[in-house]
């Protein structure tokens, strides 16, 4: 069995975000970088499969530039077996049906029967690349994924809708999954793991091979957004206060709506 | 007369007494050595460890600790009677030595004798007085074992044969002195130097010569079967301290203290890291069991223990033993159980006081590497989400790193990168960067050596956790990834003298680090500012302050800090009233050994517990010089319901308010 | 401009989140058709033509067949927009239309800035304008960032998509939300208890304002440790970290270890009668109040409106 999982290098959103000189992005001087939240447990679930039905091979690939490195080693000490390293130094420039389209181009001839990623980044968060990247294979694909199951050419999934509601879904190989938070624990690499992980491939390829489609969206401008509240201090009689509270709340957030 | 006695009186000194005594000392010493020699054995089924270098200052602990029975008598009552015993025993021993020696060999060979005279006298009344002693101590400890005994003293078939069998030596060395006495001396001035020979002498009188001459001849026989019974028991029973407990003196790690070994995780050829099994551990985890006496001096005060968590130092160092004996292949966590091995505090409350030398947190720790660095486990998911963010953000709080030297800006702080030319590195640590609680403290230790016209510089956004917390839950990895960055960078500002405010960044810089390459000079804050006063640069205007001071492990056990922070108490103008849980015998606030990052599941909760000892005080205020323990005890005030009594604070702050 | 608003149809039901479809074409000012897999029992008040397909015809969950209906909706309408709610069906089949039409798809859009999508970046801490390059676009709307102020009205003209929906997924069916077991990370509204409550009675006000508010309640460690609340309602490092669209703190002080597991809120309000309390800097709204006094009076209004 082939696996493919695709994770993204994302800042940790503990950070303190700037924007960058050109207003299209945030500045990434700074910055602490994790994996995806979301991807790992795809890394999780993929290494899970991989252990499950023994006979398999599992590449994790992720689009950036070097640094990205860092994150892939840690899928690989987690259990992947290979990594395939798209060397793009303006990933964070390119949308994601580019960023689908890499993938999609990597992956087409290399017949993968499971293809596991995040259902989000959690700094684009658009939501797009997996489901995108399953168009374009033409292979099917299950989003939102928070229970996974496995049986000769079958995939017994959970997806989570609003309100704890799960649907449940039976779909044939080859199948893209995308991964919501909960899926799994993704598992704290071993030592051994890690020493190993030293040692496996890491291939770095040009981006320029596999980018063959065009930006069909562009980023006007990138900005923080007016700070809503910004500290307000409501004091006096409690009746009033209650009143006030609600205007904000109706003001500020849709949660009265 | 000639103030002497007759060695073998009545017992004769021919073959048909000489050959079976010997014969049966040399089977008992064979029988001993022989077992001593399979125990070596089982010792060396763990790892190779150096515990031999500098001999001549391992010999001059050891005979300290034994002769004067150091660590023994930190327990007073207890450790008096055990101490007196051992010289009352001692002595006897020696006394019967030089009783061989002259019967059978200077007296036999030579002719010489030189038990006679004077020096015959205080031999008599030294031994008399030696065994009399010995009744009575072994009276006292057998009534504090079996009639009042401490709360959680288990009996053992061991501590009966091993109390009777000293009573049944003792006795029988009397009934056999008394009834010689009673033929030979009764009337003599000689027996004013045996009392209680005398007094046995004088009970057994009515019982006519013969009758005393048969029963002094099987006492003796007795006495000697009781001795050699001694003797082969040694290694079987408890016992065998007397060796094992003597040579861990020996075997004492000599310091840094509590420093952990440094995982090779260069190492290629290593499969394995941590201890699964004693065959992981080192010999001297092994034998450390055999050392132990199953006092319970370090349960008793184990943190853990003592707030319903399953550990118990003394039960898992004895579980190590009997897994080495028994099963040696066995899996120690299992039989341990992972509650035990996480439940730690690395406090140091059961090293300090073993009066065995046993090494009780190492042995922990090397549990958890394996759990950690094996297995990925961890006592539960916050643990590992605060390693994730250890190893994203540089600090198990999971804060931006960039906003690491924020607080300090007001202050016109600068970072090394800014300005490296300082008096001072201050090594801030995670809580005085990031917590408000604590860098209320840090900013207080910066005024103050404002105050003093030192410089400070901060590594702000570069400097990383130091590592303990990470280190003492086993994750080696981490840790030394975190300090090899730490030591470079602190390195290549070339820094010479580094201040810290918290004891645990302060112990593993100046002990831990130190393997990696680390050779700046360390000094703790409370120490600093003691200096600074003492010389006069730092000056404090004393105002009148109720408080008690609570001894963090890491500066006090782990270092041996325990004046310096009560003399700036003092400068401030403190009425200290102590705890009765106070230095050596500090009680941990539950964060250590990296429970900061944990939640405690089990049992009571350690820091509710320690603050109701300070609000027993009647203290306002619980003064402390560690931000886990300030962070536990503004938690543990809440938790206890006395925010409005009790009042936590770090000793820089109640100084800087003092300038 | 010619919109396609695509419903949501869950369980047997229509789902009401159509209005915010309907909001947004307003806003937009274009002309609109409403598609929906659903059924005629259940239709959505809206003043224009729906196409409906049976959902017993083609499934709840059918992406395949959902998305060559829309495909085949946008041809025949000649349409130039898309829009779905971003939703767990919106998300799905958003991309799976975009990629079909070679059309943008733009996600999660919380408003509409000179006539240019804005979308949330990092957690909502930054915004982005996109700028759409294709004649045609495939959108997403965030839950709850358009609305009709009032309840939707009006009758649509039905028309109705016959055949069957083939897909290469099968849906099996709905697995119900666990009963007792609460997962406060996935909450949108949270109250929370801190030790300000001070007796275990007074978490259940706690508990109804959170109940007015729709939302779950959680509470800080030291309530938890109190057992007035059960753990799995914890919020923090040591318990849950939380996300939610408004966090409402009450008696919280804000321990490093309970900001850490909350400060990703979108909103926070505290209720304190300490105004210099640490959750006072994490605090968007900041009610210095008695919360045994505001709390019951808040959830009265709340109820009322």
């Amino acid at each position: 069995m082939k696996i493919l999982v695709c994770i993204k290098q994302v800042p940790d959103m503990e950070s303190k975000f700037k924007v960058d000189t050109a207003g299209t992005w945030y500045e990434k001087t700074d910055l602490a970088w994790r994996m995806n939240e979301y991807d790992e447990y795809a890394v999780e679930q993929a290494i899970q499969l991989k252990e499950q039905v023994k006979d398999a091979d599992l590449t994790v690939l992720s689009v950036g530039g070097n640094q990205v490195k860092e994150t892939m080693k840690k899928a690989l000490a987690m259990g992947c077996d290979r990594g395939a390293h798209i060397e793009d130094d303006s990933s964070s420039d390119k949308e994601p049906f580019e960023i689908a389209g890499i993938i999609g181009e990597y992956a087409k001839d290399k017949s993968f029967d499971l293809i596991f990623t995040g259902m989000q980044s959690q700094d684009r968060g658009s939501a797009q690349v997996g489901i995108l990247v399953a168009e374009q294979l033409d292979m099917s694909a299950v989003s939102t994924v928070v229970d996974f199951s496995y049986s000769d050419g079958t995939v017994n999934v959970k997806r989570e809708l609003e309100g704890g509601v799960k649907a449940c879904i039976t779909a044939k190989t080859p199948l893209v999954v995308t991964c919501q938070l909960g899926l799994n624990t993704p598992r704290y690499p071993t030592l051994p793991n890690i020493m190993k992980a030293k040692k496996k491939e890491l291939l770095s390829l040009p981006v320029e091979d596999l980018l063959k489609v065009e930006p069909r969206q562009e980023t006007v401008k990138v900005y923080f957004p007016e700070k809503k509240g910004g500290g307000l201090v409501l004091e006096g009689d409690a009746a009033e206060l209650a009143d006030k509270l609600i205007q904000v709340l109706k003001e500020k957030t849709a949660v009265l709506a | 007369m000639e103030f002497t006695r007759e060695i073998y009186w009545n017992v004769g000194h021919g073959a048909w007494t000489l050959i079976p005594m010997y014969l049966l000392a040399i089977g008992a010493f064979y029988i001993l050595v022989k077992a001593f020699i399979g125990r070596v054995a089982v010792y060396k089924q763990g790892l190779p460890l150096q515990r031999t270098d500098r001999p001549g200052e391992r010999a001059g602990r050891m005979l300290g600790n034994i002769l004067l029975q150091k660590k023994v008598t930190r327990v007073q009552w207890p450790g008096l009677l055990h101490g007196f015993f051992f010289w009352g025993f001692g002595l006897l021993f020696l006394g019967t030595v030089l009783i061989v020696i002259q019967a059978d060999f200077t007296d036999l060979l030579f002719g010489i004798k030189f038990l006679k005279g004077t020096f015959y006298k205080l031999f008599s009344i030294i031994l008399d007085a030696a065994g009399l002693i010995c009744l009575v101590m072994l009276g006292g400890l057998m009534a504090r074992r079996y009639f009042f005994p401490p709360k959680g003293l288990e009996s053992k078939k061991d501590d009966a044969i091993m109390h009777g069998l000293l009573f049944a030596i003792l006795l029988t060395g009397f009934v056999i002195e008394g009834a010689r006495m009673a033929v030979t001396e009764l009337g003599t001035p000689l027996a004013v130097w045996s009392p209680v020979g005398l007094l046995f002498a004088k009970t057994m009188s009515g019982l006519g010569d013969q009758t005393l001459l048969g029963l002094h001849k099987v006492s003796w026989w007795l006495h000697l079967l009781l001795v050699m019974a001694f003797f082969i028991l040694i290694p079987y029973t408890k016992f065998r301290h007397i060796f094992t407990t003597s040579a861990n003196y020996f075997f004492e790690d000599l310091g840094p203290r509590g420093k952990l070994v440094n995982l090779d995780l260069e190492d290629e050829e290593a499969e394995t890291f941590g201890a699964t099994g004693v065959k992981e551990m080192s010999w001297k985890d092994i034998f450390d069991a055999d050392a132990c006496t199953l006092c319970m001096r370090c349960q008793d005060r184990c943190p853990a223990y003592n707030t319903d968590k399953p550990l118990s130092p003394m039960t898992l160092v004895n579980q190590i033993g009997e897994a080495a004996f028994t099963n040696p292949d066995a899996n120690l966590i299992d039989i341990i159980s992972k509650d035990v091995i996480w439940s730690c505090t690395t406090c140091r409350a059961c090293e300090e006081i073993c009066p065995a030398s046993i090494e009780h947190v190492s042995k922990i720790v090397e549990l958890r590497r394996s759990m950690v660095l094996m297995e990925g486990e961890f006592p539960g998911e916050e643990v590992m989400t605060a390693m994730e963010a250890t190893e994203v953000n540089g600090n198990p709080l999971g804060m931006g790193y960039a906003g690491r030297g924020e607080w300090a800006e007001e202050l016109g702080i600068k970072t090394l990168a800014e300005d490296s030319d300082v008096d001072l590195l201050y090594f801030v640590g995670c809580y005085g960067s990031f917590d408000k609680r604590n860098i209320a403290v840090a900013k207080s230790f910066v005024k103050l050596c404002q105050a003093a016209g030192v410089k400070l510089g901060i590594l702000g956004k570069e400097e990383k956790c130091c590592g303990e917390p990470m280190r003492k839950m086993g994750n080696e990895y981490l840790y030394q990834s975190l300090a090899v960055e730490n030591i470079e960078l602190i390195k290549s500002y070339g820094v010479s003298r580094i201040v810290t405010s918290c004891p645990h960044c302060f112990n593993t810089l100046e002990k831990d680090y130190r393997d990696l390459g680390m050779n700046a000079e360390l000094v703790t804050y409370t120490v600093f500012l003691e200096e600074l006063i003492k010389t006069g640069r730092l000056k404090i205007n004393a105002e009148n302050l109720s408080c008690t001071y609570h001894d963090s492990c890491y500066l006090g056990r782990h270092n041996g800090i325990y004046e310096a922070p009560r003399a700036l108490i003092a400068a401030a103008g403190g009425n200290l009233i102590e705890m009765e849980k106070n230095r050596q015998e500090g009680f941990c606030c539950s964060a250590g050994g990296g429970r900061i990052m944990a939640e405690e599941k089990i049992g009571e909760r350690m820091n509710i517990k320690r603050v109701k000892m300070a609000v027993e005080t009647g203290a306002d205020m619980l003064l402390s010089n560690c931000p886990f323990c300030l962070t536990m005890f503004e938690d543990g005030v809440r938790g206890a319901d006395v925010e409005k009594q009790l009042k936590p604070r770090d000793i820089a702050e109640v100084l800087a308010e003092r300038i | 401009m010619k919109i396609v608003l695509v419903a949501e149809y869950r369980d047997g039901k229509l789902l009401g989140s159509y209005g915010e479809l309907i909001d947004f074409a307003d806003k937009m000012g274009g002309e609109s058709v409403m598609f929906l897999v659903g059924n005629d029992t259940d239709l959505p008040k809206y003043d224009g033509v729906v196409y409906l397909a049976d959902a017993e015809n083609f499934g709840e969950y059918n992406p395949d067949a959902h998305k060559k209906l829309i495909v085949d909706l946008v041809g025949k309408e000649q349409a130039d927009m898309v829009v779905f709610c971003h939703s767990s069906y919106g998300w799905d089949l958003a991309p799976r239309v975009a990629f079909a039409l070679k059309a943008a798809q733009v996600s999660e859009i919380v408003e509409i800035a000179d006539g240019l999508p804005v979308t949330p970046v990092c957690n909502a801490k930054l915004r982005r304008t996109v700028k759409v390059k294709t004649p045609q676009s495939v959108v997403t709307l965030q839950s709850g960032a358009f609305g009709l102020t009032e309840e939707p009205a009006g009758s649509p003209v039905i028309e109705k998509i016959e055949g069957n929906g083939e897909g290469r997924i099968e849906f099996t069916g709905y697995e119900e939300a666990e009963s007792g077991g609460v997962d406060l990370s996935k909450a949108q509204i949270i109250v929370s208890a801190g030790r300000g409550v001070g007796k275990p009675e007074n978490v259940e006000m706690i508990a109804n304002l959170a109940k007015a508010l729709g939302g779950e309640y959680g509470a800080s460690r030291p309530v938890v440790d109190s057992e007035w609340v059960e753990h799995n309602r914890q919020v923090g490092t040591t318990g849950q970290t939380v996300s939610p669209k408004l966090y409402v703190a009450c008696g919280i002080s804000g321990a490093i270890q309970h900001l850490a597991g909350m400060k990703k809120s979108e909103f926070i309000v505290a209720v304190n009668t300490d105004r210099d309390a640490p959750i006072a800097e994490a605090a968007d709204v900041f009610v210095v109040a008695d919360l045994k006094e505001f709390v019951p009076l808040l959830t009265e209004k709340i109820q009322s409106l």
